[in-house]
Order: C-alpha cells, then sequence, then structure tokens
C-alpha cells in the first residue's frame, strides 16, 4: 500500500507543490491523478469528469527520431489533429518557451534544459486544465533551472491551468506554488498543507527575499519532523 | 580512406606472406593454395564463378528478406502478450539450435532441388538473431513514453508504429547485421544438398581436389557477405544518423 | 666369448624387440561397412602394429590425412589418388580391396532401361558430378535431358518416392537396400563405360614408405591376413562392426559382405598391375583432371 489515508482537495487554477521524503507516494499520486495507476480503495474525483491532462517527466523524455516540431506536435498527433494545424500550434508553443529556432533540430543535438523546454512545450500545446509535473527541472543544473522556473510560473499564470507539482526541493516549492503540501514519510499523509505568502508575480530577485526563507524554513519543518 | 586502409593491411600482409610460404614449399600448395593460384582459378573460372554467385545472392538476398519481414512479424506478435511470448518464443530458439545440415535433406523433400530449397535454408538459418533482436527492442521501449502515449489515448497500434517500432530500429538493424551472414551461409549450406550456385562449386571442385577453385569460391562468398553486411550498415547510417548514438561521432 | 661390441648390439636388439609396438592411424572415407571387414578383422598385434582406425564420413579428406600426416594410412580410390599426385601429394597405393569398381547408377526396374546411357534421357540423375565417371558420363551421353543433382550419400529415400529419380551406388549396397523397401532395381556399373579403377585401395605416404619400409610391409600382411578372415568367416567382425555403426542392421551387414565378395575375389588379394594404372592414368590425362600422364610406377607397391 504506497498511500494511504490521503484526503486532499485542490482547487482549479491553483499552482499545489507536493513535497516528501523518498517513498512517500508522490509520483503515485501524480500517477493515479493522470489515470495512468489505478486506485486500489478510494476514489480520484474530478469535476468536470474528463479534461485535459498533461505530464511532464523527470527527463524530458522526447522522441530522438522526431524534429523539436515535431516532438512538441506528438500530442496533437496522437489525437488526430492534421498536419499543417497542429505543426502551427506547436510552433507557437515553442515561441512561448524560447525554442523558436530549433525547431528542425534533433533532441541529441539540445542540451538538457532545451530538452526541457521541449518537454514543457509538448505539454502544454494541447493546451490541458491540467498540468502534472513529476520533479521535471530535477536533473538540471541550477541557472537553468532558475530560468524555467520563471518561464514555467509565467506560462502558468498566463493560461490559468492547474498545476499540480512533484518536487524534492523546499526552494523550488515555495517559489514555484501558491498552495504546498508536505507528504509524511509512509502512506502519504499530509503533514502541512500551507498557502504560499509570497506575492503572485515571482522573478529571479525573490530568490533573496527574506520571506522565500521564511516559507522554506515552514516547509523545512514539516519534513524533518521524523 | 580512413575506413577502407586500416583492414586492407592485414589482408595485404597476410596475402604476401601466405604467397611466400606455399611458393618455398613450407605449406603444401594440395591442402592451402597460393593465393596466386586462387586469383588464377578466380580468372579461369569466371564465368562458372559469375554464374553461381549470382544464384547464390539472390537466394541468399530472398532468404534474407524473408527472415526479416517474418521475423520482425514475428517479434512484434511476440512482443504484444506476455502469454503469447511464452507460449511460442521457446519454438523461435528451435530456429536457432537446429543443425542445417540435418535439415536440409528434409527441405529437399518439401521444396526439390533447386532454388527454393536454398532460399529456404538460407532463411531458416537466418531468422532468429532477426526475432531475438527485434524481440528486444519492442520490449525494451521507454515506459514513461509509453505511459505518455496510453495518456493522450493512442491505441496499441499506434503506440507499435509510432513509438515502439521507431525506438527498436537501432537493435532491429543489429540483428539484420547478424543475420545477413548467416543468410550466406545458409544458402551455401542448402546448395551443398540442392546443388547449385557456389555451394554447388564447393562441393564438385573439392571432389576434384581443385583447393584453388574451393578457395576462390570461398572468396566470392565472403564478399557476398560482406556486401550484404555493408547494406544493412548503410540502412543503419542513413535511418539512425540524426539521433542514435552509434552513428554520430564518426 | 662375448665383447663388449657383441653385447651392446646383443642389448640393442633386445631393447627394440621390447619396445611398444608402432602407433599407427587408419583412415576410413566412410563408416564402418563390409568393405572395410577386412581391416577390422586384421591380426595387427601380430605384426607388431597397434592400429587405430578412425571412422570417416561423407567427404572425410583421407588423402588430405595422408598428405598432412594426420593418418599414417588410409582408404582412398584410385582415381583420387592419381589427381592427388598430380596435385603434389605423395600418396601411393598397398593394397586393392575392390579389383573391379562397385560403383554404379541404379535406377527404377520399372522404368525398363538398357544400358546407362538410357538414364540420362529423362528424370532426375543425383550423382557426385566432381568425379571422373560422372564426367566421362557427361561427355559420352550429355547431360542435356535429365536433371542432375547432389548425389544424397546413401539416403535412397528420394529415390523410393520417385520412379523417375536414379542415384549413383555401390551395387552391392543401395540397391539391396531399396530392394528390401520393395523397389526392384537395375544397377548399371560404371565399368560398362570402361571406367574400372581400384576401389577402397589401402594408402600411405611416400615419406612413410621411405622412413618405415618395413611398417608398410607389415601393414600390407596383416591386411591380407584380415581380408582372407573376413572373407570365410565375417560373422564376428560385421558384428563388431555393427556395434560401431548402428545405422546398419546386422542382417544387412551379412547380405552385403556376401554381395561384395565377386568385386574383391578376383586373382591375388588386393594385389595390383602397372596396366591398370596405365590406363586409368590415361582416362584422368583425357578428362583434363590431370595435366599430363604420369608414370605407373609411382603410384602403387605390391609389398
Amino acid at each position: 500500500m504506497v498511500i494511504d489515508g490521503l484526503d486532499l482537495s485542490i482547487d482549479a487554477g491553483e499552482f499545489l507543490a507536493v513535497l516528501g521524503p523518498s517513498g512517500c507516494g508522490k509520483s503515485t499520486l501524480l500517477r493515479m491523478i493522470a489515470r495512468l495507476s489505478v486506485t486500489n480503495t478510494g476514489r480520484i474525483v474530478t469535476d468536470p469528469e474528463h479534461f485535459q491532462t498533461a505530464f511532464v517527466f523527470q527527463d524530458a523524455h522526447l522522441l530522438p527520431w522526431r524534429t523539436v516540431l515535431d516532438n512538441a506536435a506528438l500530442p496533437l498527433e496522437l489525437m488526430g489533429i492534421e498536419r499543417d494545424e497542429r505543426h502551427a500550434r506547436a510552433r507557437a508553443m515553442l515561441t512561448q518557451v524560447g525554442l523558436a529556432d530549433a525547431e528542425s533540430r534533433y533532441p541529441a543535438q539540445l542540451s538538457g534544459g532545451m530538452r526541457m523546454r521541449v518537454s514543457l512545450a509538448r505539454a502544454l500545446v494541447t493546451e490541458p486544465r491540467l498540468l502534472l509535473m513529476d520533479e521535471p527541472f530535477a536533473a538540471l543544473d541550477e541557472i537553468t533551472r532558475f530560468h524555467l522556473e520563471v518561464q514555467l510560473r509565467d506560462l502558468w499564470q498566463r493560461r490559468g491551468m492547474t498545476v499540480i507539482f512533484v518536487t524534492h526541493s523546499i526552494s523550488e516549492a515555495a517559489f514555484l506554488a501558491n498552495r504546498a503540501v508536505v507528504l509524511a514519510r509512509r502512506g502519504g499523509r499530509i503533514r502541512l498543507d500551507r498557502h504560499i505568502e509570497l506575492p503572485p508575480q515571482r522573478t529571479n530577485d525573490l530568490r533573496s527575499d527574506p520571506r522565500l526563507g521564511y516559507e522554506m524554513k515552514l516547509l523545512m519543518g514539516a519534513m524533518e519532523e521524523e | 580512406m580512413k575506413k577502407v586502409v586500416p583492414p586492407l593491411i592485414p589482408f595485404i600482409l597476410i596475402t604476401l606472406a601466405l604467397e611466400w610460404m606455399v611458393r618455398g614449399g613450407f605449406v603444401p600448395s594440395y591442402l592451402v593454395p597460393a593465393p596466386s593460384a586462387v586469383l588464377r582459378a578466380l580468372f579461369d573460372s569466371r564465368d562458372e564463378l559469375a554464374a553461381a554467385m549470382a544464384k547464390t545472392s539472390s537466394a541468399a538476398l530472398i532468404g534474407f528478406a524473408l527472415s526479416t519481414l517474418i521475423g520482425v512479424a514475428i517479434a512484434v506478435l511476440l512482443s504484444s502478450s506476455r502469454g503469447i511470448q511464452r507460449a511460442f518464443y521457446p519454438y523461435a530458439v528451435f530456429f536457432q539450435t537446429v543443425p542445417i545440415i540435418a535439415i536440409a535433406p528434409l527441405l529437399v523433400i518439401w521444396f526439390g532441388y533447386g532454388m527454393k530449397t536454398v532460399i529456404a535454408s538460407a532463411f531458416i538459418v537466418s531468422i532468429f538473431p532477426v526475432i531475438a533482436n527485434t524481440l528486444t527492442g519492442l520490449l525494451s521501449t521507454d515506459p514513461a513514453l509509453r505511459d505518455l502515449f496510453r495518456l493522450y489515448g493512442a491505441s496499441p497500434a499506434v503506440t507499435l508504429v509510432k513509438l515502439r517500432f521507431p525506438a527498436a530500429l537501432p537493435q532491429i538493424l543489429t540483428g539484420l547485421r547478424v543475420a545477413s551472414g548467416l543468410a550466406v551461409i545458409g544458402a551455401i549450406v542448402g546448395e551443398f544438398i540442392g546443388g547449385q550456385g557456389l555451394g554447388s562449386v564447393v562441393d564438385i571442385a573439392r571432389t576434384q581436389q581443385r583447393v584453388d577453385k574451393v578457395f576462390a569460391a570461398v572468396l566470392l562468398a565472403s564478399v557476398l557477405g560482406l556486401a550484404l553486411f555493408g547494406l544493412i550498415n548503410l540502412i543503419s547510417a542513413v535511418t539512425l544518423r540524426r539521433w542514435h548514438a552509434s552513428e554520430q561521432g564518426s | 666369448m662375448m665383447n663388449r661390441r657383441t653385447f651392446l648390439s646383443a642389448s640393442a636388439a633386445l631393447l627394440t624387440a621390447c619396445a611398444k609396438p608402432a602407433k599407427i592411424r587408419l583412415a576410413l572415407n566412410w563408416k564402418p561397412d563390409p568393405q572395410f571387414g577386412g581391416f577390422y578383422a586384421a591380426p595387427y598385434d601380430k605384426h607388431g602394429l597397434d592400429v587405430e582406425i578412425l571412422p570417416g564420413g561423407a567427404g572425410t579428406p583421407t588423402v588430405q590425412m595422408i598428405g598432412a600426416g594426420s593418418a599414417e594410412f588410409g582408404i582412398v580410390s584410385a582415381d583420387e589418388l592419381v589427381v592427388a599426385r598430380a596435385r603434389g601429394n605423395d600418396v601411393v597405393a598397398l593394397f586393392a580391396v575392390f579389383q573391379n569398381c562397385p560403383q554404379g547408377i541404379m535406377a527404377h526396374a520399372s522404368r525398363h532401361l538398357d544400358s546407362i546411357g538410357d538414364v540420362l534421357k529423362e528424370g532426375t540423375l543425383a550423382i557426385q558430378r566432381g568425379l571422373p565417371y560422372a564426367r566421362i558420363l557427361e561427355k559420352k551421353y550429355g547431360f542435356d535431358h535429365v536433371k542432375v543433382v547432389p548425389s544424397p550419400g546413401g539416403d535412397i529415400s528420394a529415390f523410393l518416392r520417385d520412379e523417375k529419380f536414379a542415384q549413383q551406388c555401390f551395387v552391392m549396397s543401395e540397391p539391396l537396400q531399396a530392394r528390401h523397401a520393395g523397389v526392384d532395381v537395375k544397377v548399371f556399373p560404371v565399368a560398362d563405360i570402361g571406367y574400372n579403377p581400384y576401389t577402397t585401395v589401402l594408402a600411405t605416404s611416400g615419406a612413410q614408405l621411405k622412413s618405415n619400409p618395413d611398417r608398410a610391409k607389415s601393414m600390407t600382411a596383416a591386411v591380407r591376413e584380415g581380408w582372407r578372415a573376413y572373407l570365410d568367416d565375417p560373422k564376428p567382425t560385421n558384428s563388431h562392426m555393427h556395434d560401431l555403426n548402428p545405422s546398419m542392421d546386422a542382417a544387412a551387414f551379412a547380405e552385403v559382405a556376401e554381395a561384395q565378395k565377386p568385386y574383391i575375389q578376383t586373382g591375388e588379394l588386393g594385389a595390383m598391375t602397372a596396366e591398370r594404372w596405365t590406363t586409368l592414368i590415361g582416362q584422368l590425362a583425357e578428362l583434363g583432371d590431370i595435366p599430363q600422364a604420369m608414370p605407373s610406377q609411382d603410384c602403387f607397391r605390391n609389398l
């Protein structure tokens, strides 16, 4: 039993960070929400019942034999959208993540950060109502992380989607989210459910702001309590 | 140039050494022919050898094409379910272990003396690496990507065509590389029994104690094997060039 | 009175007499069957020889083995010996089991064929095309009307299935098998077209003959005795060979041993004539298998 006794309610438009030690079930929770894994007891209830969901993994997981453009357009292709339209939409998305010039390159020719941005563009190309992210920036270097976090937050604000962001990083959780839950080591009970008190505009200047440090301290306290 | 010269050097050295050893009487010429004698045989029997090589080449190519198509198809089938795999994969292994020399007379019973038997022999000997490698490739798909495809509602057929198959391509090509040489061997063995092509030239020349002609035919068979191998490498380079580590950095 | 020299030579003689018999390998060119009966029956110990018989099979290169030294003695056919000599392989014949070549072509009796040429008028013919007799046949009659395929080497299943299928055989072997399987056959001996090389010939290398002439003599003597014994009573040797080669049953061993006698027992056991060798050399030269004729005396010794 990976998760036992978790009762969580999420509002539309929230940016929710999910923290917790390894093995606490945060990735499993995400997969259940995505309907990739099945619950034994308990349910995932959504309103409305069906809507567009997107998933971003820790590695970019691009198809290496396809160009950046075709990778970004993949979800639309799988949904049956014809070529010109899906290429146009993918192109637009790539521009939003700053990769407009790279559309005919292949993943092997990109840096780690660029590949993650393609993965992001791919996730957003279907204009999802819910974006699930499983430690997507964990494998990247810090500067790239900082930039991508700002970019993600910006995209979230402009699109009004719901984001559930699983992470190990307390600073990332505090910087990105407007609500953070800390799960217990075993079984996934909630140790802390906090509304992050930081301004809605989050820029890199915030990183040296003491308010961020305060939020981080609270989150850390909940994490360390075992 | 960088690719052609290095393998040529040992070849030239060995050829010269062999020529010297046979001419000098260190190695009897009825056991090992001097390279010059092999060249002579190649020239003297060029019409016969050319015709034989044409026959062996077509049989090997057709057998290889069949084992590619059918082997990949079988692997796709086996990869579709654990149950099917467990039930039928051991029979695929049979193709690996059966000694073709023992089966060849049976092939003659079923297909008669001629091209069909030779093709069947080439097919049987070369199909297993195709099945094994293709299956491994198809079963090794990145689970995260499979999740992604599931998330967007892709059917198993679409997932096979757009994800699992392209992802398996490097492994499939590895299997084809191995199978190509085996197809030539299978064709030659089939020809010992079925009677045509380079295999027949080898068999008859051996009976006549014409070692030079035997080696000439064997040399041509090697060239054929190399050509097929090179063809697969070319296909691999073209299809994998832009995205697979194995074809980059050259 | 014994002086020092006599004492030394006496001791040397004593030492050689007590030495172990020479270890010899005899390579056969087929599985143990009645055509090798005499070799298995031979009293090698009596002649001071320790002989290991190496059974063979399809394509065993006995002529090359003798040349390369991987066997001191081997069984070859006279024509392949001549060709080997032409290629520089100094092989010499010592004892010919079959005075007359038992090779032939067998066809279904129901075809009512008259001569060997008739076999080549239609249907399929399974022969070893590289053999000299096959090329003599081709030269004489042409293969235009018959489909030539490789010989199945003792396996008559294709022959049984197809009435128009003819195949190379040893006169006392495959035809008997066919008759047992219910098919009546007509056999055309290759000798009919005038090609009659000594077959199942004991041979050794010229080098062996030079360095060990007594050994070759002893070997030939032992083999001659063995064949006399086998022709008198093949049963014990057949039983031994059957153990080594169970693919042929005991009754078949007995039948073949009897049927092969006429090909062996003509004149002195194993002896060869220069005339026969000269004829053979001429035929091979004419075929082009050897570049030129060679002296027949080089090919054999009657020891």
